[in-house]
């Protein structure tokens, strides 16, 4: 039996460091898992509440001829971004994955190539998030449904970020031999961080697609004690309290 | 004392079960012998007397301005009364033991630990059943009230009426608060929308509040009838009260809402409700609702 | 015996190749290099915003439309320059970079031969981050007592304004978010760092450098809220609820900035501690011979890991409401008041755990040393903090009891929350049974567990009248609050941590805390904390509002007597404070062990060594096996007579 491979810096087993490095991402997960929750929460609380019939964006840039169609959130047709970006994300952890497992052989190459090819698809998502946050029918003023989605697109091309930066750093270790073939732990950790990032972008995706129109038709109008009426026409939002001149700036600054 | 822990020679197992130990009452009589025990349920006896009344002086300090003015608020002050009232034992313990740890065991100073031969007390189960039972009874007695308290004062409150449908009652009077920095603004619809700063009820009616805010988050306190609600932009809340004594009350906002939070007062008058008709005559509309 | 100064276990392991000095780069970046890097790169990124948006950012009008963005540019640009100057994306990169630490690189960042500027950089050991981390706590307590001291003379004066309302506010709101700060880290700072390691039997914490990242993050973070007072102030209390939020000047986002690296911080430090204790306790030391504030650290640890994502989020998306017109909390475009609410109290909540418990954790490991007995029931112990944690999380909305959010939410809120009063009074059991029957050893730390048992039991017992809705009808958004909380985050917490200091101070510095006059500040702290916040309860009760500077004059009298209250605990810190000082200095010089307790980190020499133990050692027992067996205690009967018939019997 060969003794155990010690790390240099500390002299201790890798196997150690390597498991004590483990439950720290997963306790790094918890809390990225946490703040993933606040974002959820966040978009559903608010589509649940449609407070002041504010949850759907209202310009009309959707369709000017008429001004309802043009409070509704995304359509279903342009949904297939999210999952298109979930898609990826998923393909990237799973050739990520195939290359750790390739290294049971011995032979660090299929890392290196599966990481970087990772990697890749992973840039390859960050462009495509950006590019929908780019196209969205609605800017991130146009009220709460359309802040939620911004939050969420966001918080995916943060993670993707995250991402990229750990595979690069994967293709560059694996490439000059820093990672063991028989204990690939600092690969693994990259896996189970992707895996997460799956899980994340899922959510996001779930709710976007499935709680468009709020579930709150009749929510009190703003500042008086009636209730919003669907058939009369919509109300024209009176000025935020924030846009009151002595606090904070007007969109109209840029 | 009979020595029941001696294993017999050659048995080499486990002692058996004392089978001369006391019952309950005498161990706990025995106990009760001990002169510290007797000292510190002295002192607990005499502490909880001391901080007995606490119980009328708290409820006491909040009626320094008229309180209470209706039921709810009657509600609120006996809870805090019974409140008070149950958590003394326990208090009153604890703080007997700090007190008989500092008088009686004693404390002793000096550059090393003065002594090594307290004794090695490390569970005693009854102590800890004893404790558990009474405070989660304790606690389920809080709740117990609690929820019963809560429910009974919901139903004094209108706090389960849909935001802007029918009022139950037909004699219920709806005030519309508005709170903005910095004044609250009372609405009667009932009465031709009539609008005032200060808000005018009739003694023994039952009045609904819809609370909103045009700006940032208020509190509505009506202090005196206990009446507490946020105002919120963008949301109706409700609650209700109906008030049993005439005079004029305090209105405070409770929630920092900027500048002249501090200053967001108006007064309640409470006054018979002839007058508050010829009130409302006079200054509003007539009863329109 | 050995030296400060003493070499690492050397490790003879093949090393990777030593590019440079040991160190790199890190040899020239330190606490100096950080400010200069903070503040240059805080001008050039507001000065390159400043042209985007130059309209009004000259003037001195702080609510003009472009001095948002311009502050946060000098926010972003701050915590960049800073970071990156201490040498926090050193790590990052040579990860990247496939240059991993050799040993040298790991001893040098260690502190290594550097005396005392190794205070001064980004140092790994976790005793120096423990003792910057007491520094910083100090600090900041003394930023938020000043602070507390203005706030109660404006309350004082109550003839006058002394401050105009929106600066009062700003005072009310940065003492509050001051406080917290210095209180989450007065214990798990320097406990945590410095003496948990030492007291599970390891050589350091689990990631090193993850330990001083969180140091200086805390570190990175406090400029922008002293700043934010320049700025036009936090005006929103602690809790800067929207939309009131947006209503304030660019300092507010000073106070998101803040939040947010702090949050980073925290986080960084939660998953250290709760790793360190799962995965490097000493051979032999089960769960069940764990010391009790290894308990209570890896609790506070556990909830602040899973509770402060919340609050961070709620700050950044108060930022986007504030910067880009998002819609989070506006209510006008669909957002809601509401949902601030909760994410802000999804952590307001276990935060006041993470204050609490490892102060009482504290109390509770140094009880048994200064009673000379074991633990009464290390079991309900347990119990009692496993409790409080599981229930933590599930009690944040009895602070929205009266926003209605959702009223029929009020009963389950209401029912867990006097639930979790039965897990804290466990914790009350354990001490009084450990009290019970024990002539003590009268030195500071165990008269500061009288101090904490007191206030504990009002703070506990008021804090059921507002866990009670209709009660907390009439006390909700009064100075009965504040009363109630300053009696559990001071009056128990902050009390506690004193005590606590005095317990590791001998540790921490090889000197004696000056008994006298540390007693003279504490107990005057301890009159002048009754009387002012026992006075707060009464202007409570007679329904004095929170956060308001001017008031009826029917709560005169118990201000001028809280305000009276307030200067002597402002001078009692003051002695206090001197104690330490004078003891760090010039203090009476205490071995090793002064208190001759049995945990593991009493076992160490003073100064402790680089390496902590020569050897890591191996743990038998609890450590709480104080005082002469109970010689009725039968399992030592049976032992001792087995003994003696074992002799008689061989032939």
């Amino acid at each position: 039996m060969s003794s155990p491979v010690l790390s240099p810096t500390t002299g201790e087993p890798v196997s150690v460091v390597g498991r004590r490095n483990r439950i720290g991402l997963i306790f790094l997960i918890v809390v990225d898992f946490s703040g993933t929750m606040a974002l959820i929460v966040s978009y559903c609380y608010l589509w649940s509440l449609n407070v002041n019939n504010g949850w759907a964006p209202n310009t009309p840039s959707l369709n000017s001829n008429n001004d309802v169609k043009g409070r509704s959130p995304l359509p279903w047709a342009d949904d297939w971004p999210f999952w298109a970006i979930l898609g990826l994300t998923v393909l990237a952890t799973v050739i990520l994955w195939l290359g750790i497992r390739s290294l049971r052989s011995g032979n660090r190459g299929g890392l290196v190539a599966a990481s970087f090819v990772a990697l890749l698809v992973t840039l390859v998502t960050i462009a495509m998030q950006w590019w929908q946050m780019a196209t969205f029918p609605f800017g991130v003023e146009n009220g709460a449904y359309a802040s939620a989605v911004f939050l969420l697109t966001g918080s995916n091309m943060f993670n993707l970020l995250i991402s990229a930066f750990i595979l690069f750093g994967i293709v560059n270790r694996s490439r000059e031999g820093l990672i063991a073939t028989d204990n690939p732990w600092q690969a693994r950790l990259a896996g189970y961080w992707m895996v997460w990032i799956c899980a994340a972008i899922l959510l996001g995706a779930l709710c976007t697609t499935f709680l468009k129109e709020s579930s709150n038709p009749t929510p009190e109008n703003f500042g008086n004690f009636s209730l919003f009426n669907p058939d009369k026409p919509t109300p024209t939002p009176s000025p935020s309290p924030s846009a009151s001149p002595s606090a904070s700036p007007s969109p109209s600054a840029s | 004392m009979a020595d029941t822990m001696t294993p017999t020679p050659g048995s080499g197992e486990q002692p058996e079960e004392p089978t001369n130990r006391p019952p309950a009452l005498h161990r706990l009589r025995d106990w009760l012998q001990r002169r510290y025990v007797r000292h510190v349920l002295i002192i607990t006896v005499v502490i909880g007397f001391i901080l007995l009344p606490l119980c009328w002086l708290i409820v006491a300090a909040m009626n320094q301005t008229g309180a209470p003015a209706s039921v709810v608020m009657e509600d609120i002050e006996q809870t805090v009364f019974v409140f008070t009232l149950v958590s003394i034992p326990i208090t009153a313990f604890v703080f007997a033991v700090l007190v008989y740890s500092l008088f009686g065991w004693k404390g002793k100073s000096g550059d090393t630990p003065p002594n090594e031969d307290n004794p090695a007390i490390r569970n005693n189960l009854v102590a800890v059943i004893t404790w558990s039972v009474v405070t989660s009874a304790l606690a389920a007695f809080l709740v117990v009230w609690g929820l019963m308290e809560l429910a009974s004062i919901t139903n004094n409150s209108f706090g389960t009426q849909p935001a802007n449908g029918q009022v139950k009652q037909e004699d219920v009077l709806v005030v519309n608060v508005t709170g903005q920095q910095w004044v609250w603004t009372f609405e009667y619809p009932q009465y031709d929308k009539y609008q005032s700063d200060v808000l005018y009820l009739a003694k023994d009616r039952p009045v609904l509040f819809n609370v909103t805010s045009k700006d940032v988050v208020h509190n509505f306190w009506a202090v005196e009838l206990g009446v507490k609600i946020d105002a919120n932009p963008g949301a109706v809340t409700q609650t209700g009260v109906t008030p049993n004594k005439e005079g004029i009350f305090n209105v405070r906002c409770a929630e920092l809402c900027g500048l002249h939070h501090a200053y967001m007062e108006t007064q309640i008058r409470v006054m018979e409700p002839d007058t508050f008709n010829s009130w409302m005559r006079e200054n509003g509309g007539g009863k329109t609702s | 015996m050995s030296t400060a100064t003493a070499t690492i276990y050397s490790v003879d392991v093949p090393q990777p190749k030593q590019h440079g000095k040991p160190g790199g780069i890190m040899r020239r970046l330190n606490f100096f290099t950080g400010l200069a890097g903070g503040v240059i790169l805080a001008a050039v990124f507001g000065f390159l915003m400043n042209i985007q948006f130059a309209s009004g950012a000259q003037t001195a009008d702080f609510a003009s439309a472009s001095a948002g963005p311009t502050f946060w540019a000098i926010m972003v640009g701050w915590v960049l320059g800073f970071m990156g100057g201490m040498g926090a994306f050193v790590g990052p990169i040579r990860w990247v970079m496939g240059r991993d630490l050799t040993h040298a690189d790991a001893e040098f960042m260690a502190g290594k031969d550097q005396g005392k500027f190794r205070y001064w950089r980004f140092t790994t050991d976790h005793k120096v981050v423990g003792i910057q981390y007491l520094i910083m706590a100090m600090v900041i307590l003394g930023f938020g007592g000043l602070l507390a001291m203005l706030i109660r003379t404006e309350l004082g004066v109550t003839w006058a304004e002394v401050f105009n309302p929106d600066f009062y506010n700003s005072l009310v709101g940065t003492h509050g978010i001051a406080m917290i700060i210095a209180m989450i880290i007065v214990v798990s700072g320097p406990v945590g760092n410095f003496i948990i390691p030492l007291m599970c039997g390891a050589r350091d914490m689990a990631f090193p450098r993850l330990n001083a990242l969180s140091i200086w993050l805390l570190v990175c973070a406090v400029p922008p809220l002293i700043l934010s007072l320049l700025v036009g102030g936090i005006r929103d209390g602690w809790s800067v609820y929207q939309p009131l939020n947006s209503q304030a000047g660019p300092g507010m986002i000073g106070y998101q900035t803040t939040i947010i690296v702090f949050a980073v911080s925290t986080a960084i430090a939660s998953v250290n501690i709760m790793t360190t204790i799962l995965t490097m306790r000493a051979k032999g030391m089960t769960w069940s011979r764990t010391p009790i504030s290894i308990y209570g650290v890896f609790a506070a640890a556990a909830m602040g890991l899973y509770a402060f994502p919340f609050y961070q989020y709620s700050q950044i998306l108060s930022m986007t409401d504030r910067l880009i017109n998002t819609s989070f909390f506006d209510p006008v475009e669909g957002g809601s008041v509401w949902l601030y609410e909760n994410l802000f109290w999804l952590l307001g909540h276990p935060e006041v755990y993470v204050i609490l418990i490892p102060s009482t954790a504290i109390i509770l490991e140094l009880i048994p040393v200064f009673m000379r007995k074991p633990l009464f029931s290390y079991y309900m112990a347990i119990a009692g903090i496993v409790g409080v944690v599981g229930l933590s999380g599930l009690v944040w909305a009895h602070h929205m009891y009266m926003t209605g959010w959702a009223p029929q939410a009020n009963y389950p809120f209401m029912l867990s929350t006097e639930m979790i009063s039965i897990p804290v009074g466990f914790l009350v059991l354990v001490i009084i049974g450990t009290m019970w029957r024990g002539t003590f050893w009268s030195r500071l730390p165990m008269m500061a567990v009288f101090a904490v048992v007191f206030n504990k039991m009002i703070g506990g017992v008021t804090g059921i009248y507002l866990s009670d809705v209709p009660a907390d009808q009439y006390f909700h958004g009064s100075m009965f609050v504040t009363a109630h909380f300053h009696y559990m985050l001071m009056g128990v917490a902050l009390f506690g941590a004193m005590g606590g200091v005095a317990y590791y101070f001998p540790k921490w510095t090889g000197r004696y805390l000056d008994e006298r006059m540390g007693s003279i500040g504490f107990w005057l702290a301890f009159i002048g904390f009754q009387i002012t916040f026992g006075s707060m309860f009464v202007a409570g009760l007679q329904g004095q509002p929170r956060r308001v500077l001017q008031f009826d004059n029917l709560f005169n009298i118990s201000n001028w007597i809280s305000t009276i209250g307030a200067y002597t605990i402002g001078i009692a810190m003051l002695i206090f404070l001197g104690a330490i000082i004078s003891s760090w200095r010039h203090g009476e010089m205490a071995p090793s062990n002064p208190w001759q307790a049995q945990t593991l980190d009493w076992q160490t020499a003073t100064p402790v060594p680089l390496d902590n133990f020569p050897v890591l050692p191996v743990v038998k027992g609890l450590p709480y096996d104080y005082g002469v067996p109970d010689p009725l205690a039968p399992e030592k009967v049976e032992a001792r007579l087995r003994e003696e018939y074992e002799k008689a019997g061989t032939p």
